[in-house]
């Protein structure tokens, strides 16, 4: 099955910006879903994935009191994660040795310097810290210990350093991550020689992929859908959904008939056998609508000699 | 002759919840509405093709969890106790409703379906994998594997240990409950990174499913987009992507089936709805109003105004739905038949729970589409991806890229604010887990124990459910706590072996407690 291929790579008409301002951002907090947003399909697989994990509506006071989870694990570790195609995300910690050696290697410098993150466009190199294609740095607050990162790089490989930048512009690495790639945000630029496609014939097939009909232009729909979609639509639990109807009022009526008659006879209530309680008393419970209830009991004796009927009117209107 | 193939994927998964420690567990519901409403609709939709001989092919997936509880006697015997209150409940609601002839016939329906899960369930002896197992033997169902916990790989990249077990510990499990080794899985969320087909291939899987921009923006650029598989470069493991449009037709809360307003309501229960003396029986021990699964009215439109649901619109929606369905799909293939010059495989893959529980006709719609689609017409087929690999074994080699089906499609869901701080404990513990299993060699007794018994725990940490359900932000306890307490208990549990000082009477505790993959080894996790 394998064989030799020819790949050819077809060089992007995109012009690549090199010179990109530092980029500062921490992402916010995820928005709240709420029911009325822009619905997609993905949206729809939460709220039906959501609803597999229904919740009463008050939840238990579970207070087991179990410990914390370490803060720390005692290493020095930096850690990078993709989290799309744009965004990264890295976490780290420093064991408290380190973080003291550097203390005493830079004595003031150290209290002069700033936390940076240098983030390192690694693409297809073995990173040796120098050779990166370019890079860009965020300040941080000393202590942040994760941070997301907009390197708005699809399709590129990337490494982040913790460190320091000293007074006189010297970055000193304090924590180095591992690398990762970020994927595509769009089809691939390399084709196949043996399984070659015409641009306008793969466009099609590239919407049809997404949905999106025979004739729509390549992912608009799909782009707009992964930029501009904010939130989650029809999160909510069951509980939830109610509660945001706003405010409502609910009447409905039910009746009880009860009574009781010796523990052997027959009871029917509108003709239909009933089941007494051991002690001859019975309860019955109807969801009442509107109109008029007629509602013969008749109790035979259990050696059928005696017959007692009570008939009950029950008249109910709403208005 | 057909002109196309569609596989159809249904995926089957539950977190690992079982608490023997409590008498009465909320969330174990999630299982007993599960079985109830999906599970055991989709077996007697099975049983009834079988019985009138129609010969379909579905895939499904049959989470490693999902098949542990279960198999479990203990959840077993608790699900009993559930449909039995559930029928007495439909008893006296038909009672209750016999002067409203339109809530009555539906409560006659609920007792008449209570009783049927209930049959179902004993005759499979409680243990529902029977079912799905005898459907597969009979080569009608292909059922698939998932990780073991359900855990999302990609944030697991950086530690492939993790990946690794979950995928050996998943295929394992599935041998010795099926008799064979599996031939595909579904990747927890579809969660696909580039390498990881090498971990599935070692564990000699031969397919998985992804989402349709896995293979869209794979390089090189797909001859055949998400009609047809691509092998993974390097493994010749294949990758089928899953064709949107069809998954919009089902899925979408604007024009999907699923809202049609003759369907069922799903946020009208009675549970909610009755009086609280009278339902308090039926609803949390601690008083707490939850759904019961009966269920009145149907969606009737957009306001909150409900009218009573009417069986037979339904299904008469669901036929036509299902006709539809089939004829988009027809069309489909003939273009992209003349289009691509070969058969195209629209792969449409659907949360199994998305068809009773959510979408009440689901199951039945899913029957309609099936008989239709065997016996009205011949342009389309149904297939599975290993027969159709089978029939169509050239395919094109491409790295699929990095992607899931979840929120915007990548890891966002289950990397964010409310979540993003489990990574720092879930890959320190891969991190520990590698390091024990490396480290000790022909252990026994009660280290061994321990140490399989670290594996459960940190996979039992890593359920993709846990930092969803955080993602999500409403009712957060319950996932905070079962990832604290299984990350608590590998800890500890890495302490005391490092240290030699094995507490047995709190192994024994936790080993009851979480007691999945009885035969797991802790040698899988390098």
């Amino acid at each position: 099955m394998v064989r030799a291929k020819k790949i050819k790579k077809v060089v992007s008409k995109k012009p690549i910006s090199r010179k990109r301002q530092p980029r500062i951002k921490k992402i916010k907090t995820a928005p709240k879903p709420q029911a009325k947003q822009a619905a997609g399909i993905r949206a729809q697989e939460i709220a039906v994935e959501t609803a597999k994990f229904s919740q009463p509506e008050i939840s238990r006071i579970v207070k087991t009191f179990s410990p914390e989870l370490p803060s720390q694990y005692e290493q020095d570790r930096m850690v990078l994660l993709v989290r799309d195609p744009w965004w990264l995300y890295t976490y780290w910690e420093l064991k408290q040795g380190t973080v003291e050696k550097l203390k005493s290697e830079l004595k003031d410098e150290f209290y002069k310097a700033k936390r940076i993150l240098r983030v390192y466009d690694v693409t297809d190199i073995i990173f040796n810290g120098l050779n990166a294609h370019r890079f860009f740095d965020i300040e941080i607050h000393e202590f942040a210990n994760n941070w997301y990162i907009d390197a708005a790089g699809p399709g590129k490989s990337w490494c982040v350093d913790l460190g320091l930048r000293l007074s006189n512009g010297k970055f000193v690495t304090i924590l180095r991550s591992n690398v990762v790639q970020t994927p595509l945000d769009g089809p691939s630029w390399i084709t196949d020689e043996e399984w070659m496609i015409p641009d306008d014939m793969f466009a099609r097939l590239y919407g049809m992929g997404f949905g999106q009909g025979k004739s729509s232009p390549i992912g608009k729909a799909w782009r707009e859908r992964m930029v501009s979609s904010s939130g989650v639509a029809s999160m909510a639990s069951p509980v939830k959904k109610a509660q945001e109807r706003g405010f409502w009022l609910k009447v409905d009526c039910e009746l009880i008939v009860y009574g009781a008659t010796l523990s052997d006879a027959k009871v029917t209530v509108q003709g239909k056998p009933i089941a007494l309680r051991p002690d001859g008393t019975f309860t019955l419970r109807f969801s009442l609508p509107d109109g008029k209830q007629v509602i013969p009991v008749k109790a035979v004796s259990g050696d059928k000699a005696d017959e007692r009927t009570i008939t009950p009117i029950v008249n109910r209107g709403t208005k | 002759m057909p002109k196309g193939y569609l596989c159809l994927v249904l995926h089957g998964h539950l977190p690992y919840v079982r608490h023997p420690e409590h008498e009465d567990f909320l969330e174990e519901d999630w299982l007993y509405e599960a079985i109830t409403e999906t599970y055991v609709p989709l077996i007697l939709v099975y049983e009834r093709l079988i019985a009138d001989r129609i010969d379909f092919r579905v895939t499904m997936t049959l989470s490693p969890t999902l098949i542990s509880m279960l198999s479990d006697t203990l959840l077993q015997e608790r699900y009993l106790k559930h449909i039995n209150r559930l029928i007495e409940l439909a008893h006296k609601e038909i009672e209750r409703t016999r002067w409203q002839p339109e809530f009555h016939n539906l409560a006659l329906m609920y007792l008449s379906e209570f009783t049927k899960a209930r049959d179902t369930f004993l005759r499979y002896n409680r243990n529902l994998v029977n079912a799905f197992k005898n459907f597969q033997d009979l080569g009608k169902l292909e059922i698939i594997t998932c990780g073991a916990t359900h855990g999302y790989f990609p944030l697991m990249d950086t530690y492939k240990e993790s990946v690794r077990a979950q995928v050996k510990v998943a295929v394992g499990h599935y041998e010795s409950v099926f008799g064979r080794k599996p031939r595909g899985i579904w990747l927890p969320e579809c969660g696909y990174h580039p390498g990881h087909d090498a971990i599935l291939k070692e564990a000699g899987l031969r397919y998985f499913f992804s989402d349709a921009h896995a293979i869209l923006h794979g390089s090189p650029r797909p001859k055949y987009g998400v009609f047809a598989p691509v092998y993974c470069k390097g493994t010749q493991v294949a990758c089928f992507a899953r064709d949107l449009e069809s998954s919009k037709q089902v899925w979408s809360s604007i024009e999907g089936y699923p809202g049609d307003y003759n369907y069922r309501e799903f946020y009208r229960d009675i549970g909610f709805d009755l009086e609280y003396d009278y339902i308090k029986p039926y609803i949390h021990p601690d008083g707490v109003r939850i759904n019961t699964g009966i269920k009145y009215y149907r969606i009737t439109g957009s306001g909150n105004r409900k009218e009573p649901y009417v069986p037979h619109w339904a299904q008469d929606r669901a036929s036509q739905q299902a006709g539809n369905f089939m004829f988009n799909r027809q069309k489909q293939v003939e273009y992209l038949y003349d289009f691509m010059g070969r058969k195209p495989i629209i792969v449409s893959p659907y949360d199994a729970e998305l068809f009773g529980h959510w979408w009440y006709e689901g199951p039945l719609w899913l029957e309609f589409l099936i008989r239709k689609i065997v016996c009205d017409q011949d342009e389309l087929s149904l297939t599975t991806a290993a027969q159709y690999l089978e029939e169509n074994p050239r395919n094109q080699v491409i790295t699929p890229s990095m992607s899931s089906w979840g929120w915007k499609g990548y890891s966002e869901m289950w990397l964010q604010g409310p979540n993003d701080w489990i990574y720092r404990h879930l890959h320190a513990a891969s991190e520990r887990m590698t390091e024990l299993a490396r480290s000790y060699n022909s252990v026994n007794g009660l280290t061994k124990r321990a140490l399989n018994q670290a594996l459960r725990e940190l996979l039992l940490a890593q359920s993709s459910d846990w930092a969803f359900i955080m993602g999500t932000g409403t009712h957060t306890e319950y996932a905070l706590r079962r990832t604290k307490d299984h990350l608590l208990r590998f800890n500890r549990l890495y302490e005391e072996i490092k240290s030699n000082s094995i507490n047995q009477d709190w192994l024994s505790d936790i080993e009851y407690k979480d007691n999945i993959f009885p035969g797991i080894d802790y040698k899988t996790h390098q």
